[in-house]
This record gives structure tokens, C-alpha cells and sequence, in this order.
């Protein structure tokens, strides 16, 4: 793909993951709604980690800081600490089973919603941890769309 | 591939990491103690209006398409239906003006000074938080319709929020199941005194502070008690449905059920006290 067909093809997923992350749901399927700015970012960086990706995982925690209403730098902080760890088995995960990265994505989730609780403990806002496991399964279950997409792509 | 190729090199990844660490916390340090980026916030929520609108055509075209495919018999039949409500809903009112009326002439008897005039404001759901973290709307009306920040919100059942932030032509609205939030009650049917909080989920309050002698129990109606002065007194809250009392503890743990349907109204009322009367558009 050229340069400026994937700078494209980016620009286009992340305005999808936007309009998917807006769409408005009532009553409890707002809990099991993937965080799909992260879904897209964990996807990139396995499938095109490079030097830069750790800049690009900040920069896409930035976006959903803007997009979330949540104070600035709180999720270029949890983006970028669960990017690193695609980032270090990049060359590995590539190689897994699609089942065994649906796991690894259910367990990433996992990990990034416990560490955006401990950081709004900080501020002592009581958060509420019943859903964590319902928006990591959620994860795991649309994974395969994120993992199909991007493996075409870096073939 | 050798291992050095499978395994990303970690010094690199942890002396990036180290960086934007430090830049993180570095930020959210100054978005704590001030007010520097909220143009940069201001910009974006203009910004990301576009995007609300197409993330809402699945929603409309859901509602023009049930429409369009709905039989004519059935329109007939909703139409009467709440022709017929509107017949008793005006009848109320004007139970209510008779009741608005005695109200009036008693403050008067006990010279109180307050007297409350609410006209509203008829606003629609444009966007929803997108995550179950922050508990927050969208609305379709802003500073051009005379909305601003602290402003009540309500539903067709109870209070629903308040304004927090104020664009040309929307807003955001802090829900009052959000936890950063907290609203002054009292109950409906003796008066005691307390404070709703929210608690992340969008079917439960939390009175806090209750002592244990207190007389609330499951089943009571809790309306706003206008301490504070930003929410206007007597809309209705929430009802208690449990009231749990703690081995050794000197408080019950009281949960409350939002009155309004916090996460399925579509259509809102902005509330203007008296004050704010002549906002165009505003009814009374």
C-alpha cells in the first residue's frame, strides 16, 4: 500500500472507531461497549508496530481525551502504558492463533480499565467496577473485525 | 527470525514510555490546577459536533423508517390515545394552577419572599457520553437559546442533570448519576434533609450521611430541596429503595432510583427560574 494510501486508510479507521465510540445506547449497552479508539490502536500496533508507535499511542490517547471529556494527559498516559505491551510482543503476537490474540485483547482491556480506576482514585472519584468485565469481553468478541482488517492490510 | 527480532528492543520501549509518562503527568497536573486547555477542549466539542450528527443517523433513520413502516390504524389509535392525555394532563394543570394559586396565598400569609416562577426550554439528546465512565449529554441548545452553565435539566419524570459546558449552538450536561456529582433533597413526606450522589450507574443514588435514627424508609419520594440554589425546589428525584442499616456503623446506607429516565429520554426540558423568563422560546 502507498504512503498515502494508508495515511487514508488510518484517517478513515479512526473517523469509524469516532462515530462507533458517539453512537448513542441506552440502558446497560452503554456497559458493554468496546473502547474501539483502543481496539484500533492495540490492532495497529501489532500489525504495524514500528518505532513510532508508542508517539502514535500517545497521540490516539490524546484523541480520547478530547473525545471522553476526561482530564488531558489520563489517557495519552493509559493508551500509551497499554500500547507498550503489543508493542514489546509485536513481533510474537503476530504469529498467535486469532483466538489466542482474542485472550490477550480480553486480558489488555482487563488491564487498561483497572489501571484508569486506580488512576481516578487519585482524585478520589468513586468508580464503579462492575462493567469491566462486560466492556473486556465485548472487546474480545469485535476483535476479529479489527484483526481481519489490519491483517490484510500489512499483507 | 532471530529472537532479537521477535522481542521490540525493551530499553527502547521503556525510555519512550519514560517520556510520555512524564508528559502525562506533567499535563494532568496543569489541567488540575488550571484552566489552560479548556480552549483547546472548546475547540474540539465544535469540532466533534459533525461527528455526533453522523454517529445519531442509525438512531433517526431507525425512528423515520418505524414510521414510515407503521399502519395508519395504528398512528389513529396513538393519536387518540394521547389526544386523550393531553385532555387529562390539561385538566391537571388546571388543578395545579388552583393548588399554585392556595400555595401563593399562604407564602404570602407567612411573608415569605420566595416565590418561584419555572418557564422551560424544549431541548433534544444530541449525543451521550461514549463511555460508561462520565455520565454526560449533549443538547441541542446553547448560549444563542440563553442556556448556561449550572442550568437544571429535566425529563418528563424528574431532574435529570445540570449544565456544565456551554457552546453556540449546544451543551454538555452533567447527569446527576454521574459520581463527581451531588444534588441537596428532601423527603417528600417529612422533610428531611439530605444529599443524592451519583454513583456511576445510571438506576442508582446514594443518600449519604444518614443517621440511623432518622425516619426515611424504602418507598419514600425525594425531591429537590433548592439548598444551594442551583436546582430549584420541589422536582422530583428519586424514591428509596433500600435502607440498610451496618452492624456498628453510625449512618444507613440508603439507594435511590432516579425518578427520571436518565439513560432513555430523548427530549428534555432546560429549566430558566424566575429571572431567566423571556429567553425566546422558552415556555411558560
Amino acid at each position: 500500500m502507498k504512503y498515502s494510501g494508508a495515511s487514508l486508510a488510518l484517517i478513515l479507521s479512526i473517523f469509524a472507531a469516532l462515530v462507533l465510540q458517539l453512537i448513542p445506547v441506552s440502558g446497560d449497552l452503554i456497559y458493554w461497549r468496546p473502547n474501539f479508539l483502543l481496539l484500533l490502536m492495540i490492532a495497529l500496533i501489532i500489525f504495524k508496530s514500528d518505532q513510532r508507535s508508542i508517539t502514535f499511542a500517545a497521540s490516539m490517547g490524546f484523541l480520547a481525551d478530547l473525545v471522553f471529556g476526561s482530564p488531558l494527559g489520563l489517557n495519552i498516559l493509559l493508551f500509551s502504558l497499554v500500547g507498550a505491551v503489543p508493542l514489546y510482543f509485536s513481533g510474537w503476537l503476530v504469529y498467535f492463533t486469532l483466538a489466542h490474540r482474542c485472550l490477550f485483547v480480553f486480558l489488555l482491556v482487563i488491564f487498561s480499565e483497572l489501571m484508569s480506576k486506580l488512576l481516578f482514585l487519585i482524585w478520589l472519584v468513586p468508580e464503579n467496577y462492575n462493567y469491566i468485565f462486560m466492556v473486556a469481553l465485548a472487546s474480545a468478541v469485535v476483535w476479529p473485525l479489527f484483526d481481519i482488517s489490519l491483517r490484510r492490510i500489512r499483507q | 527470525m532471530g529472537i532479537s527480532k521477535i522481542f521490540v528492543k525493551a530499553s527502547f520501549i521503556a525510555r519512550r514510555l519514560l517520556f510520555v509518562v512524564m508528559i502525562s503527568f506533567g499535563l494532568m497536573a496543569v489541567n488540575s490546577y488550571t484552566q489552560w486547555f479548556k480552549p483547546i477542549n472548546d475547540v474540539f466539542e465544535n469540532i466533534i459536533l459533525p461527528i455526533h450528527w453522523v454517529a445519531n443517523i442509525p438512531a433517526r433513520v431507525s425512528r423515520w423508517s418505524s414510521f414510515m413502516v407503521a399502519d395508519s390504524a395504528d398512528l389513529q389509535m396513538e393519536n387518540a390515545r394521547l389526544a386523550q392525555e393531553n385532555l387529562i394532563h390539561r385538566g391537571q394543570i388546571q388543578r395545579m394552577a388552583d393548588l399554585a394559586a392556595e400555595n401563593l396565598r399562604l407564602r404570602l400569609l407567612l411573608n415569605a419572599t420566595e416565590l418561584f416562577l419555572d418557564s422551560v426550554l424544549v431541548t433534544e439528546v444530541i449525543g451521550v457520553s461514549p463511555t460508561p465512565r462520565r455520565h454526560t449529554l449533549v443538547i441541542d441548545r446553547g448560549s444563542q437559546d440563553g442556556a448556561y452553565v449550572g442550568q437544571p435539566l429535566l425529563d418528563a419524570e424528574g431532574l435529570m442533570g445540570q449544565i456544565i459546558s456551554v457552546y453556540d449552538n449546544h451543551s454538555i450536561a452533567l447527569l446527576i448519576t454521574d459520581s463527581s456529582h451531588a444534588i441537596p433533597i428532601q423527603v417528600l413526606r417529612n422533610g428531611l434533609r439530605s444529599i443524592a450522589e451519583g454513583t456511576s450507574d445510571y438506576n442508582r443514588l446514594r443518600l449519604r450521611f444518614i443517621s440511623s435514627t432518622a425516619d426515611i424508609r424504602a418507598g419514600d419520594s425525594l425531591v429537590s430541596s433548592g439548598l444551594g440554589e442551583r436546582f430549584p425546589p420541589g422536582y422530583p428525584v428519586g424514591k428509596v429503595i433500600t435502607v440498610t442499616q451496618i452492624p456498628g456503623a453510625n449512618f444507613v446506607d440508603v439507594e435511590v432510583e432516579p425518578t427520571a429516565q436518565i439513560d432513555r429520554s430523548k427530549h428534555l426540558l432546560l429549566v430558566f427560574t424566575l429571572g431567566d423568563v423571556g429567553v425566546p422560546g422558552s415556555l411558560q
